[in-house]
């Protein structure tokens, strides 16, 4: 009869030393937890000296390209002769010549959604096309006194790598990822 | 029924900790997944948020520079207090700046002096240690505010430059 009993009565599965691990284990992954993740964007002061000669391309003059960043858009700058292969217009008399990439508002960018940022990689990436070398990777930021730091930091993603088109091994195409950011007007 | 309850009340009340356990693994395993080392912290608040990018680099442990929208702070001292002046461009709106009385040119003199002090710190330790690696490369981490204007970021940036430190990394948050 005894046995018989002890049969039929399922035994629970002592479960309390299972959960003190895991109480204590909580804690410590809360601690370590990250839920936002960070990265970083490399940037260098401008290199103060002589710039070293180079006549490997005597036919091809060196890119200096520099985008000036104003609250009317970006201008793309050292790079004039492969955006405007017919000359570059000239600005009407008595008006002041757009940016390249002027906001999509048409007038002032209020917030960093009014600049064209898919134009202005467009841009780069036909400036790329010209100057495919891994040493013209540079691109100087002029940001005016008022621009927001992530403007400056939208502008410096646009002209890193464009993510629609495939590079070399499979990620996205580098376009300019050695940012330098100038002084701008003083 | 009598005998019933007397018996019920012999045994030791257990609590059911199934279900619990069950709530407990699912936490566990999201824990697990969110589990992450980074060599630098941010502390993200109204007056630091930080821009989103699509960097992919990771940060490096380094001198760390927080401009948020109310003070500059250095390895987590605060050196500089900024203030909210009206805008002379645009009327009726304000902006961001280091106080005229703290500035000599472009040059944050107060600032200059704590990251002078860092980089000499770095300098000795890259000498009594000998190794490569250990070297002072002017490495600076740069937190910023994303509505910081690029006046307060030249400044804070040529005076790094001005203490040796010309190697910048801008901290963001990773796009997911």
């Amino acid at each position: 009869m005894a046995v018989n009993r002890r049969i039929q009565k399922t035994e629970d599965l002592n479960l309390v030393p299972i959960m003190n691990l895991v109480t204590i284990l909580i804690p410590f992954l809360i601690m370590a937890a990250q839920f936002v993740q960070l990265a970083v964007i490399d940037s260098t002061l401008p290199a103060i000296g002589t710039p070293t000669p180079s006549d490997d391309k005597p036919d091809q003059p060196p890119l200096n390209l520099s985008l000036a960043i104003t609250d009317r858009g970006v201008t793309v700058m050292g790079a004039d002769a492969i955006l405007h292969p017919e000359g570059v217009p000239e600005a009407a008399e008595g008006e002041v010549r757009l940016p390249t990439i002027p906001c999509t508002s048409g007038g002032v960018c209020i917030s960093v959604d009014d600049y064209d940022w898919d134009k202005l990689t467009a841009k780069l990436n036909l400036i790329k096309d010209e100057y495919p070398d891994e040493e013209d990777a540079n691109v100087i930021l002029v940001p005016d006194n008022q621009i927001h730091y992530e403007v400056i930091v939208q502008t410096m993603d646009a002209s890193r790598e464009d993510p629609t088109k495939p590079g070399g091994d499979g990620k996205a195409r580098l376009l300019f990822p050695n940012v330098v950011i100038a002084g701008g007007a003083m | 029924m009598a005998l019933n309850k007397a018996r019920r009340s012999e045994e030791p009340a257990s609590l059911n900790i199934t279900s619990m356990m069950d709530m407990m693994t699912i936490i566990l395993v999201f824990l697990l997944k969110s589990y992450g080392t980074q060599d630098i912290s941010v502390a993200p608040s109204d007056d630091l948020v930080l821009p989103v990018s699509t960097a992919q680099k990771s940060p490096e442990i380094a001198v760390n520079v927080v401009v948020s929208k109310i003070s500059i702070v250095v390895d987590g001292v605060p050196i500089v207090n900024l203030e909210t002046v009206p805008d002379p461009e645009n009327p009726g709106q304000s902006v961001l700046q280091v106080p005229e009385d703290l500035l000599n040119g472009q040059l944050i003199d107060t600032l200059l002096d704590e990251l002078s002090k860092k980089a000499d710190i770095a300098k000795d330790i890259g000498k009594q240690s000998g190794l490569a690696e250990h070297a002072f490369k002017g490495r600076l981490l740069i937190q910023c505010d994303k509505k910081l204007p690029f006046a307060v970021l030249r400044q804070v940036m040529y005076t790094a430059g001005q203490a040796q430190f010309s190697e910048f990394k801008f901290v963001v948050y990773k796009m997911e």
